[in-house]
């Protein structure tokens, strides 16, 4: 159960922020929105407070933009939005993700053929 | 009852705020911000009244101690949780010793100084009432 854990915690590691910047690559989402989509997802989210330090390291890299925003309904909400270095770390990860996925799925053997 | 609920917020952020020493002051108050908006804004889109409904928000967050690794984890810094109270405990153990010094010193000082006063008395006295005590018998 711990070695399982591990290899979805390895694996989440350097590709959760992709799934991350491709959340709001559309459109501006708020934390909860965003925290919530990726609870849905199963192994993705250990806990939904977890995203908050990833969010918070995406914008000051520079890939996300924040503003807080008014809402109809409750307290101001913290919009995220993708900056130009964000959309090109993301077309850079897809690129670099399909190569890295054929390669492992070819020696691994979870390919389609396989 | 609105205290309540409060309380348990209050208490959630306050044991993440303890375990994010080390984080740069302003990520660490980033951090806390969105916590509370996150819980703030639950609370008001999904209309959570109870307590109850309020821990299920926080248990869906993650524990304190998962919250802040994740938040060390980004930032490349780790959580050290002993050095406040093991400085503080190594500070009282100087003190301890610096205190348990300067008494030995003290004693040392007053012991020698009495020494010295009951030198030049000590033999004066002795020397006058001996021989009265002494000499009887």
């Amino acid at each position: 159960m711990a070695e399982a854990s591990q290899l979805a915690t390895s694996l989440r590691r350097g590709t959760l922020e992709f799934c991350v910047l491709a959340m709001v690559e559309t459109e501006d989402r708020y934390g909860n929105e965003l925290v919530r989509r990726l609870g849905e997802e199963p192994g993705v989210a250990v806990g939904e407070g977890t995203i908050y330090p990833l969010l918070s390291r995406l914008r000051r890299s520079g890939w996300l933009e924040s503003k807080w925003v008014e809402s109809p309904s409750g307290p101001p909400r913290r919009y995220y939005g993708l900056t130009p270095g964000g959309r090109s770390a993301l077309d850079h990860f897809r690129t670099e993700w399909v190569q890295f996925r054929q390669t492992v799925d070819r020696l691994v053997g979870t390919g389609e053929a396989a | 009852m609105k205290t309540r609920e409060n309380d348990v917020v209050a208490e959630y952020l306050r044991e993440v705020d303890q375990r994010l020493a080390g984080l740069p002051v302003l990520q660490r108050r980033e951090l806390l911000n969105d916590l509370a908006a996150h819980i703030a804004a639950e609370q008001a889109e999904r209309n959570l009244a109870s307590e109850g409904e309020i821990i299920e928000v926080l248990e869906r967050l993650g524990s304190p101690e998962v919250v802040a690794a994740a938040a060390h984890e980004e930032n490349g810094t780790r959580f050290t949780p002993p050095p406040p109270a093991a400085n503080r405990n190594k500070l009282w153990l100087i003190v301890g010793i610096v205190a348990a010094v300067v008494l030995v010193l003290v004693t040392c000082g007053f012991l020698a100084f009495a020494g010295a006063d009951s030198s030049i008395e000590g033999p004066a006295q002795p020397a006058v009432t001996a021989p009265e005590t002494l000499s009887p018998s």
